[in-house]
């Protein structure tokens, strides 16, 4: 029996990945749980596990492209059930309606909200790439004046001439405009992959390119993720109505029991961070406080059961949030396991689908860099998120005499349509209440 | 002091087409020119004096080829009266130039007589003829090039000459040393030869031609010694003295002298830049080996002053010294300064063409340079003597060979030597400008029957297998 393999479900508010990358070709056998694929989407880049094993009959989405979540993008067969069918050959991917509704779909202000948060359901508009191999490019064509070179190299590497800008007469597509675009979408990414919409790599008229010798930029297009991110902070940014509170907590209390615990701990195998104490304060904060673990669906607020953690990580080319489930019934070793465990897997690409799932709340650390408190932007549809400044010692007043502790200012950010400054701040309090007296 | 938006100093083919172009653009301009004419080397010393006489050279061949084509002749052996030759070619000259003139009138370009030297920021002096100092917001210097011996040999203009001096031959010499195997040398080779020159032409490269394709090379070398042409290659002039009588030359060939003697010695190893006065590097431009060096877009180093042409050098490679790239470049130039949004030339689609018989015609890259650039090369070559036209006309040398990429079927170069070549390349030069590919060539109906024939059917070869072969 064949096996199809899906595009699989990122996140709750994502409905398409891209394929960056197959690492596994027709006809090679794959076991279960092998990496078969590469995709990027607006949260995270991941190696896609194999889900049978059996030999990778048919690929039905080539690099670069992307398709609606649970589209299926291969096949894995029997070793003679290979797929007569080249990948140049193929025709358009299944429609996307067939991706079925995120379990988040009880949470529609991702979808009402977020613009490539669109219901699956409605096909998204496909380019000449994710379409026919060939046809569209020359439909593309009359768009766009081009050569027939031009025209053959956009075959040969399946790019879409109508994204890239003609440094030509009348802004012909020429030779070295293509070659360029070629060269700074595949170097510059690692993959290849282009942005399916344009928007994002399109080049003004009359912008300045590689290509003109005088020119002092050098233009190149976004990366997947890069692109991802800008859309989703800039979507968050219209969509809430941030403010924030900025409070000076005490880790006076967590440093002395983290010291104490560190050794026991290490035995465990686990690094312990201020991290886990900050998670297992929200955690209890979040668990007075419902409406921060909420989020609004038009006239309706979702509170949501479950406090899944979103801990920020850095990425050389980006950010990923992957999540701590259930990180309610965590004690401080599970959470110092978890925040781990995710963090190396976010570095080493190799998140699972289900990783960076349903969040409900997120905490990034902008103070790792050294900043004194940050002013984050809410991650969608969330309500609220906080920033940890960098912890140091600092000279404060207790009982009228100046005094060294171990401090950090924490921020949150939150939406103040759903939230309001007297919510957020008793929030806070109630962190900082936490953390100072940490027990 | 007169006032101008441009000033261009000389009127070859780019300084003329430049100022007539800045005029068009609504520019003020004003041209100095040293030369009692009006078209610089192109017209008066060049191009067209030497392809007129070709043209002669042309007449001649067919009229001694009479009996080939049914004519009968009065007894005796054609010959060509030299002054009738002069006569009509300086009647051209003198036509062309002329034109200019009227060009000039027409989009009120004023026409200063003198020699210009750049006199500070925005000035520039005319010191003799005309004396006077103009200002301009921009300067275009189009001095052009000359010709240009090496050290071994020493130009006496009489009986060691140059193309200054092969152009007004008032009689043909019985013998002729060419060096030098570029345009001038074998357009030269071919003149006199069919004019009854006993020719020897010397090339220090060990083939014809060397900025052609190899296979070109070979194939002129092939048909000059079928017209009695001498040719050494490889071989490198160490001394050449004149005498009342004559010139001797000594030539070295694999470590080997020999010497030749001859009437005349006619050294074409080159141009150099004319800039004797022009004070270009008092005034801070910056000069590359006597080249005035521009980027591309052919500003020097001093804002406000352009160059064009034979005189400049844009610092990669050699750059050509072709009237058609001296306008070109004209014309960019003149645009950028009247602010139209231009474009750097690219000089891998410059065309070549060289009048020597049989004819070359060429554009983009030879078979050497596209396997140095790394490109997987396909060839296709079709000989012009397959085609009913060609036999027609009884000019059955040569060939069309194409030069193009394996992996993208790029168009990278045409390479033809044979009949009508330099007018067929037109057809090669927009192909490539327009990113042509071999199978958009294929594609193209090439008329029947006509020379153009072989352009498509080497297209035909290069993918495989021609139609008529």
């Amino acid at each position: 029996m064949p096996t199809p393999v899906l595009m699989p479900q990122m996140g709750e508010s994502i409905a398409e990945g891209t394929i960056v990358r197959w690492i596994k070709k027709v006809g090679d056998a794959v076991d279960r749980d092998e990496p078969l694929f590469e995709i990027s989407t607006d949260k995270v880049d991941a190696e896609i596990p194999a889900p049978a094993a059996g030999v990778l009959t048919e690929i039905k989405v080539k690099e670069g492209e992307t398709v609606a979540v649970n589209s299926v993008v291969a096949t894995i067969g029997a070793s003679s059930e290979i797929s007569k069918q080249e990948p140049e050959a193929m025709s358009a991917p299944p429609p996307a309606s067939a991706a079925s509704p995120s379990r988040e779909a009880v949470v529609p202000a991702d979808v009402v909200d977020q613009p490539h948060g669109k219901p699956a359901t409605s096909p998204r508009k496909t380019n000449g790439r994710s379409a026919t191999a060939t046809k569209p490019v020359e439909d593309d064509s009359r768009k766009q004046r081009s050569s027939p070179l031009v025209r053959r190299i956009a075959r040969d590497n399946d790019v879409d001439i109508s994204q890239i800008h003609g440094s030509g007469l009348g802004g012909r597509v020429t030779k070295n405009d293509i070659l360029g675009y070629i060269d700074t979408g595949i170097r510059d990414s690692g993959s290849g992959i282009r942005d399916d919409q344009g928007a994002g790599v399109s080049r003004t008229p009359g912008e300045s390119r590689v290509t003109n010798p005088e020119s002092r930029v050098e233009v190149r297009p976004l990366s997947v993720m890069r692109k991802k991110i800008a859309e989703h902070m800039v979507m968050s940014r219209r969509t809430s109505a941030h403010v924030h509170s900025v409070f000076h907590v005490n880790f006076s209390t967590v440093e002395r029991i983290r010291q104490q615990k560190k050794a026991e701990f290490e035995q465990s195998g686990v690094k312990l961070t201020y991290m886990a104490f900050i998670a297992k304060a929200v955690v209890s904060a979040l668990r007075k406080f419902p409406i921060v673990n909420a989020s609004l669906d038009g006239d309706n607020v979702i509170y949501k059961k479950d406090i899944n953690l979103g801990i920020a990580v850095a990425l050389e080319s980006g950010l990923i949030v992957p999540v701590i489930k259930h990180a309610d019934e965590k004690n401080l070793l599970g959470l110092s396991r978890a925040i781990a465990d995710l963090a190396n897997r976010a570095r080493a690409k190799q998140l699972k689908p289900e990783d960076v799932h349903d969040g409900t709340f997120t905490i990034t650390n902008p103070g790792q860099f050294g900043s004194q408190f940050g002013m984050p932007i809410i991650n969608q549809p969330q309500v609220a998120i906080l920033g940890i400044g960098t912890i140091e010692k600092r000279p404060i007043v207790i009982d009228d005499a100046i005094a060294i502790r171990t401090m950090a200012y924490l921020t949150l950010g939150y939406d103040h349509r759903l939230v309001d400054g007297a919510t957020g701040d008793q929030f806070m309090a109630e962190i900082k209440h936490q953390l100072e007296n940490f027990d | 002091m007169k006032s101008f938006d441009v000033v261009v100093v000389g009127a070859g083919t780019g300084g003329y087409v430049a100022a007539i172009r800045a005029a068009q653009l609504g520019k003020t301009v004003a041209v100095v020119e040293k030369q009692s004419a009006l078209g610089g080397t192109c017209l008066i010393w060049g191009c067209i004096p030497t392809k007129a006489l070709l043209e002669h050279a042309h007449a001649l061949k067919v009229i001694q080829q009479a009996s080939e084509w049914g004519v009968t002749l009065p007894s005796g052996t054609p010959t060509i009266n030299m002054t009738q030759v002069h006569t009509r070619k300086d009647k051209i000259v003198d036509g062309l130039t002329k034109g200019i003139a009227f060009l000039f009138k027409k989009n009120k370009v004023t026409w200063i007589k003198g020699t210009a030297r750049l006199a500070g920021p925005g000035k520039v002096e005319v010191f003799e003829g005309d004396k006077q100092t103009l200002e301009a917001k921009e300067i275009i210097l189009a001095t052009g090039s000359s010709p240009r011996s090496v050290p071994s040999v020493t130009i006496d203009h009489t009986r060691i000459i140059t193309s200054d001096e092969a152009i007004h031959l008032k009689e043909v010499p019985t013998s002729l040393v060419i060096m030098g195997s570029g345009a001038v040398g074998v357009e030269f080779a071919s003149i006199y030869r069919r004019f009854g020159s006993e020719v020897t032409i010397i090339e220090l490269v060990n083939r014809l031609v060397p900025v052609e394709d190899e296979a070109v090379s070979a194939e002129l070398e092939k048909s000059f010694k079928k017209q009695g042409i001498a040719v050494l290659t490889g071989t490198k002039v160490t001394k050449a003295t004149s005498t009342s009588t004559g010139i001797t030359v000594e030539a070295e060939t694999d470590g080997k002298t020999q010497k030749i003697s001859a009437e005349m010695l006619l050294v074409a190893t080159g141009r150099g830049p004319v800039t004797t006065g022009l004070g270009a590097e008092e005034a801070g431009i910056k000069m590359e080996r006597g080249y005035i060096k521009v980027d591309e877009l052919y500003r020097t180093s001093v804002p406000g002053v352009s160059a064009i042409g034979d005189v400049i050098t844009l610092g990669t490679g050699v750059h050509p010294q072709l009237a058609h790239v001296s306008s070109m470049e004209g014309i960019i130039t003149a645009e950028r300064i009247g602010g139209k949004d231009v474009q750097p030339l690219n000089y891998d689609h410059v065309p070549g063409c060289t009048y020597c018989d049989p004819e070359i015609g060429s554009v983009g890259l030879t078979e050497a340079q596209a396997k140095e650039r790394g490109y997987d090369v396909r060839i296709g070559t079709f000989p012009f003597g397959v085609l009913g036209r060609a036999r027609m006309a009884g000019e059955t040398e040569g060939f069309v060979k194409i030069v193009a990429d394996k992996k993208y079927d790029e168009l990278l170069g045409v390479h033809m030597i044979g009949p009508r070549s330099t007018e067929l390349v037109a057809e090669a030069v927009l192909a490539l400008r327009l990113e042509c590919t071999v199978e958009e060539l294929i594609k193209t109906i090439h008329a029947h029957p006509t020379f153009s024939e072989a352009v498509g059917e080497a297209a035909h070869a290069a993918h495989g297998a021609a139609i008529h072969m």
